[in-house]
């Protein structure tokens, strides 16, 4: 899915079109608020957006967005762009800076690498609501052990923390690998990781 | 100044025929002030004349310096005062040179009040005005030279004015007779044409010396170094000098007005040339938007066709774009032009329904797109005699803004609504929308060159819009819409056809 905001309607209509042709499904809007009224949409997604539009520009919008929730990637277009303006948008996160008229394999493949990190970074946030959801459904004792194992801890240091068995110990940490779906340490290591989980230095 | 000027004759004259002894001593000192503030005044009004070019003031600078010179000799043969120097002449050359005095001057006046200022091109074509002044200079003071050699060489012949060193002849009397009545005329002819401050103290001169020569010549009975005689010439000092001053002042208001005029000429100079970088940035943005949707649309047909199953239609309706690209790029070029044209003169009978119509049916597409609902209520049919290029560019640069100021309303319909109809002698039109209209603010300024609250306005349109108008002999302003936008309105001469060929020839 491409969104194209730009106030000029020709524009907006040949960058449509163009779009179409190679396959993409597109939305046009005249302006940022139009395009905020009519945005959520569950797909990976693309933003081709005109840098001077009235009331909120392109590069407003792109300082804004974070706040609205939103992190689309933003391909821009300006009809005269100087390079200070391409600079801040570039380090803002923005895929490209085209300049009218641009090559169209330019804007298509713009578009084409910002699906595709869209993409990316939703595949990347439903692993992780998965992850975060696993770990949801650990006991919190479940949920202390995997803290102390990540950290590195032995089996039997890990019951004199707890004030466990060390057999215990080792039938919640079973149940913490069976639970998070993985089959080895560095790989829980890596999950706890990307969960941000506080862990206890021995 | 002028209650003084009725004041002093009024004290000094119970005192008036006393004559104090020894006053001789300061003839020198009242000449060589009379003398400076003359030829200062003189030379200032030659300033004057080196810019302004008028030969009234020509004469009025000669009168002075002609006046000033004439102190000289008239000093200089004043009985006892340099008869160190042994310059004693005929008793008569002071009277005769103080004669020629009181009555050159008031013709000086007379000729400044007279004369017709002619074309200033008259002077302008002079290769220098400098050269000019100097030779007038060198003919009045040949003038005097010559005047006061002849009574000097000439004094056995002269009328006899003076019994003795004091007192005048029968004959005297008429010389102050000829210069109240020359003053009055003066007097009168200033009055009449009275224009400048200049004018104003001018008669302010010429009424001191009026007094001057009744105090000198009735109150003093004429007798020479008398109360009266020396207040009449302290008197017309002292308004001379006044005027000197005022010529000053004038002078030094002139000066900075040109200063003024020639920084507001460079500062235009420069703005001009951001200007012209302005326009040429709008130009090419302006060319570069259909350039671009242009190439856009080029690219998606040829991909369209390029698909593993070509698909025409699309392509057909992406290169019918193009087309019409071509055309808007064309469009915004011909606008740049006929804006610039000088002759787009040529105007025919239309009725202005038929040109709004137009320019309504091309804004169609974009409104229906944008969700704006466009309505006319014309009322016609409405002859006027127009550009119709012109004409159109107007309209459709009206409906162009109303579109795109209903195009940011989200919270109420999108209307553009063109009304016209006949109203008296004339065609009314008017552009309504329910965009968020002009703040008060800006107001009185959006038919300014460069001013725009687009984004990417070029701010020319509503400039160009209203010169258009008014170059037909209408009109072009803005009111409020109820409750929420803007109106435009816009009136022609109505043209009945019958009328039509009368007008239209002149244009």
């Amino acid at each position: 899915m491409v969104f194209v905001v730009d106030d000029d309607f020709y524009t907006r209509e040949a960058i449509e079109d163009l779009l179409r042709s190679v396959g993409h499904e597109v939305r046009s809007y005249g302006s940022v608020d139009d395009f905020l009224r009519d945005h959520p949409v569950d797909l990976p997604a693309c933003l081709v957006l005109d840098v001077r539009l009235p009331d909120i520009s392109g590069l407003e919008f792109q300082r804004l967005q974070g706040s609205l929730g939103i992190r689309l990637p933003i391909v821009f277009m300006t009809g005269h762009g100087d390079i200070p303006m391409s600079v801040a948008a570039m380090k803002a996160g923005a895929i490209e800076f085209l300049t009218k008229p641009f090559r169209d394999q330019d804007l298509l493949d713009a578009v084409h690498a910002g699906i595709a990190i869209d993409r990316r970074r939703r595949a990347d946030e439903a692993a992780l609501a998965a992850v975060r959801e696993r770990y949801a459904s650990l006991t919190p004792r479940e949920q202390e052990t995997m803290a102390l194992v990540v950290s590195g801890l032995m089996n039997k240091q890990i019951a004199a923390a707890l004030g466990l068995s060390e057999m215990t110990v080792k039938v919640h940490r079973a149940q913490v690998m069976r639970k998070m779906n993985v089959t080895s340490l560095p790989e829980l290591v890596r999950i706890s990781d990307s969960l941000n989980i506080p862990t206890e230095k021995a | 100044m002028l209650g003084a000027l009725v004041v002093v004759p009024l004290v000094a004259a119970p005192f008036a025929q006393l004559q104090p002894p020894g006053t001789e001593i300061f003839v020198p000192a009242y000449a060589a002030s009379a003398f400076l503030v003359e030829t200062l005044t003189a030379a200032l009004l030659f300033a004057i004349f080196s810019i302004d070019r008028s030969r009234s003031l020509l004469a009025l600078a000669a009168g002075y310096l002609f006046s000033g010179l004439l102190v000289i000799p008239w000093a200089l043969t004043f009985p006892g005062v340099f008869s160190a120097l042994g310059s004693d002449a005929n008793l008569q050359v002071t009277s005769v040179i103080a004669a020629m005095r009181r009555l050159g001057f008031p013709l000086f006046v007379l000729a400044y009040a007279l004369i017709r200022d002619r074309e200033p091109s008259y002077y302008r074509n002079r290769k220098s005005i400098g050269s000019f002044i100097a030779g007038q200079i060198i003919v009045v003071a040949a003038a005097t030279t010559g005047l006061a050699s002849i009574a000097l060489l000439l004094a056995e012949y002269l009328p006899v004015f003076m019994l003795d060193e004091r007192d005048v002849a029968p004959l005297w009397h008429y010389v102050p007779a000829a210069a109240v009545a020359l003053y009055l005329a003066g007097l009168a002819s200033i009055w009449l044409r009275r224009r400048s401050v200049l004018d104003l103290w001018l008669m302010v001169v010429l009424g001191t010396l009026l007094i001057e020569i009744l105090l000198i010549s009735y109150l003093g009975r004429a007798t020479r170094l008398s109360v009266g005689w020396w207040m009449g010439r302290l008197l017309g000092l002292v308004s001379a000098s006044v005027v000197l001053l005022v010529l000053l002042s004038e002078t030094m208001v002139l000066q900075t007005r040109l200063a003024r005029s020639i920084r507001s000429e460079r500062l235009a100079r420069e703005s001009r040339l951001t200007a012209m970088e302005a326009l040429s940035a709008s130009i090419a943005h302006e060319i570069n938007q259909p350039l671009g949707s242009m190439v856009t649309n080029a690219s998606a047909g040829l991909r369209w066709l390029d698909n593993d199953v070509p698909r025409v239609d699309e392509a057909r309706s992406a290169l019918r774009r193009v087309v019409r690209d071509g055309h808007r790029a064309r469009d915004v070029i011909d606008g740049i032009r006929n804006l610039f044209r000088k002759d787009s003169r040529e105007r025919a009978p239309i009725d202005l329904n038929r040109i709004i119509g137009s320019v309504m049916r091309r804004s169609e597409e974009e409104t229906r797109f944008g969700r704006i609902s466009l309505e006319a209520d014309l009322e016609g049919p409405l002859p006027v005699i127009v550009n119709a290029v012109q004409m159109e560019q107007v309209v459709s640069n009206l409906v162009a803004n109303s579109v795109d100021a209903v195009s940011s309303v989200t919270d109420r319909p999108r209307v553009v609504r063109v009304a016209s109809r006949r109203q008296d002698g004339d065609v009314v039109v008017m552009v309504e929308d329910t965009g968020p209209g002009i703040a008060p603010d800006i107001r009185h300024r959006i038919f300014d060159p460069f001013f725009s609250t687009k984004p990417e306005g070029m701010g020319m349109g509503l400039m160009f819009s209203r010169s258009i108008i008014e170059n037909h002999g209408g009109r072009l302003w803005m009111s409020d819409n109820r409750p929420h936008g803007a109106i435009f309105h816009l009136t022609l001469p109505y043209h009945a056809p019958s009328d039509t060929t009368d007008t239209e020839p002149d244009r």
